[in-house]
């Protein structure tokens, strides 16, 4: 089983994670990497009320995964990795070559971004990243929910405010 | 601050999403900070509140009882921020997982079986309102309460026992109500009739069939999809071919 | 024409209202089609029809449940449009006329998925009507908040009552010519309509509740007691 999905989402733990993706892959636990959180029992303990009952998160810094990606990655069970940036998962591609795919979920607006889909605002230094995770062979598609069509990284970066 | 919360999607868009909806429903709340309403807190906590916000709207009102409750304990600002926006994600899941996926499934497929029962247009559609709405308004109001009484220690809120189990005890009782509810409502719709006629009879043959082809074709086909192309062939078949 | 379109005036005002539910304001579901359909077709002087049309809208409308910012159809006011389509030639009857139901509900469904794209324009017209105002919200005015919230669910009002007219405009003589050309008889073309119908709302039935544990026995086993009861009750 391993982890099924590498989801890049600013909003972490949320509905389309754990009902839109959550229900189709039958997914058993989530592995939330951000340093932050990692570091704030409060918004652990907000995190894991998202969840249903039966769903583990384990939380983790970018730091501890090279050492615990293997044992997710092997786990029998399905899980989903999740990071709220996009510098995140190029740090986390560069150091786990196990990471052959990403999924970009959602990265909404703030300043700087420009509007790439309804739901992706990319800063010009995120795309050079997402070029970067794709350089290293990583197949980088956005898509929110599994019913819609994956949209792979080079057509998104020559979108503007479609789909 | 109950009945903004029911316009707390008002301006939901791509760049704030829901952000403007709290600080519309919390404004009422601000009012009571020093300096009062156009003071300088009462700006200052209503600008926070209006930045980029995205959770269930249902249980958003948590979020807004508790946002409230935050800014009038005069908490540091960038604790509420944070808090804010730690906020988003459970509230979403929690929302999704009982009222989207479980509460307005769980009614329409009881009202469903109110019709295969025989029940009348003002019977099926007034049922199904105050069933539904009796769980919408209940959670809003609990919400709005119960953030205003945990205030930044919500997490205690949310572990409540009915919140965390409900999805799973309400989808229980709908998969068992839908599947009592599907024969029946098939069968008025159809017309009534004797079961052993050969149209009811080839409803029940067929229907679990087609069903069983979506679910092996979920992320593929939209069952929506392949009901209208069924259906643009059903209509050149009577209408041309027939 | 400007009567042809005034006749549709409570129609394109009970879809913007409807269509104004979905999101905006207030979520209560009056926009879901077994009940949307059920006032359109009150309106259209055939509320049993209509609430026939709304069973079969329901059960496709059960496989799109609106989770998180995902793009979904909108239902409220494509229900209104089946309804008032579906129930055409229907009069007081207790069920809809064969052809009319089958293109109510083509239009219902393709006016959903329409509206799901209205939604998503409007979604960006409340943000770029926010663009110039972001500067004041940060200031703090009352008056931009409030006015933000007025903007957007009047938008989306006027949104909804022009996808009903759209869609009803389209809709209409299609409708006037398969009611005429139809020839399938009524029941085959109900069974028909409702295995398609049925299927979808099964079938998502078990997507969506398949993840909570005993819940496929659940559903199994009332398919089993649901058609029993129908047997012996027939």
């Amino acid at each position: 089983m391993s982890l099924l999905l590498n989801r890049i989402d600013d909003r972490l733990i949320h509905g389309q994670v754990v009902v839109g993706w959550g229900q189709p892959l039958a997914l058993q636990f989530i592995v939330l990497v951000d340093n932050d959180v990692a570091s704030s029992d409060w918004e652990q303990e907000l995190y894991r009320m998202g969840v249903p009952p039966g769903m583990q998160v384990y939380f983790h810094t970018v730091a501890e995964m090279p050492v615990r990606l293997g044992a997710y990655v092997s786990d029998p069970r399905a899980g989903l990795l999740l990071v709220g940036h996009v510098e995140t998962m190029q740090q986390l591609v560069a150091e786990n070559p196990e990471i052959t795919t990403v999924n970009l979920g959602g990265v909404h607006h703030a300043e700087g971004r420009t509007q790439r889909l309804r739901y992706v605002f990319l800063t010009p230094s995120e795309e050079t990243a997402l070029r970067a995770i794709q350089a290293r062979g990583v197949e980088v598609s956005a898509q929110d929910v599994p019913s819609a069509r994956p949209i792979p990284l080079d057509e998104l970066l020559s979108a503007r405010q479609t789909a | 601050m109950l009945l903004r919360c029911l316009a707390i999607q008002g301006s939901w868009n791509y760049e704030i999403l829901g952000g403007n909806g709290i600080g519309f429903c919390v404004e009422p709340a601000l009012r009571a900070l020093p300096g009062g309403p156009g003071g300088e807190a009462y700006r200052k906590a209503l600008a926070r509140q209006c930045v980029y916000f995205n959770a269930h709207p249902y249980l958003a009102s948590l979020a807004v009882g508790a946002l409230a409750r935050a800014e009038l304990d005069q908490n540091p600002p960038e604790r509420i921020v944070r808090f804010r926006t730690a906020l988003c994600g459970p509230l979403g899941s929690l929302g999704d997982r009982l009222v989207w996926a479980a509460w307005l499934p769980a009614c329409s497929l009881v009202a469903l079986l109110l019709f295969g029962m025989g029940w009348s247009a003002l019977g099926v559609a007034g049922a199904f309102l105050v069933l539904y709405n009796t769980g919408h308004l209940a959670l809003r109001a609990w919400g709005l309460a119960a953030g205003w009484l945990h205030g930044m220690r919500l997490a205690s809120a949310l572990s409540a026992r009915w919140l965390q189990q409900g999805p799973q005890y309400i989808g229980r009782g709908a998969a068992l109500v839908a599947g009592i509810a599907l024969p029946f409502a098939s069968h008025r719709a159809i017309g009534g009739g004797p079961i052993l006629d050969p149209v009811p009879l080839a409803v029940a043959a067929l229907t679990p069939c087609l069903a069983m082809l979506l679910v092996r074709l979920h992320g593929k086909v939209e069952g929506w999809q392949l009901l209208f192309g069924l259906l643009a062939l059903l209509v050149l078949y009577s209408t041309v071919l027939h | 024409m400007l009567l042809f379109v005034l006749d549709f005036l409570p129609f394109v005002l009970l879809g913007a209202v409807l269509g104004l539910d979905v999101v905006s304001f207030p979520q209560a579901m009056i926009s879901r089609p077994i009940v949307a359909a059920t006032l359109a077709g009150a309106f259209a002087g055939a509320p049993a029809a209509g609430l026939v049309v709304g069973v079969a809208l329901e059960c496709v409308a059960l496989e799109t449940l609106p989770f998180g910012a995902s793009r979904y159809p909108e239902w409220g006011s494509a229900s209104v449009v089946g309804g008032v389509i579906g129930t055409r030639g229907a009069a007081d009857a207790l069920l809809p006329d064969p052809g009319a139901w089958v293109i109510g509900v083509m239009a219902a469904i393709a006016t959903a998925w329409l509206g799901g794209w209205t939604m998503v324009q409007h979604r960006r017209l409340i943000a770029y009507w926010a663009r110039p105002r972001l500067n004041s919200l940060a200031s703090g005015s009352m008056r931009t908040v409030v006015a933000l919230q007025v903007f957007g669910m009047t938008s989306d009002l006027v949104r909804g009552g022009v996808l009903t007219l759209v869609a009803l405009l389209v809709s209409w003589p299609i409708t006037t010519w398969a009611i005429d050309a139809w020839r399938l008889g009524a029941v085959e073309t109900r069974g028909a309509l409702i295995i398609g119908a049925a299927a979808v709302g099964a079938s998502a039935v078990w997507k969506v509740f398949h993840g909570f544990s005993v819940t496929r026995r659940l559903f199994v086993v009332g398919l089993a007691v649901g058609t029993m009861l129908v047997t012996f009750r027939g």
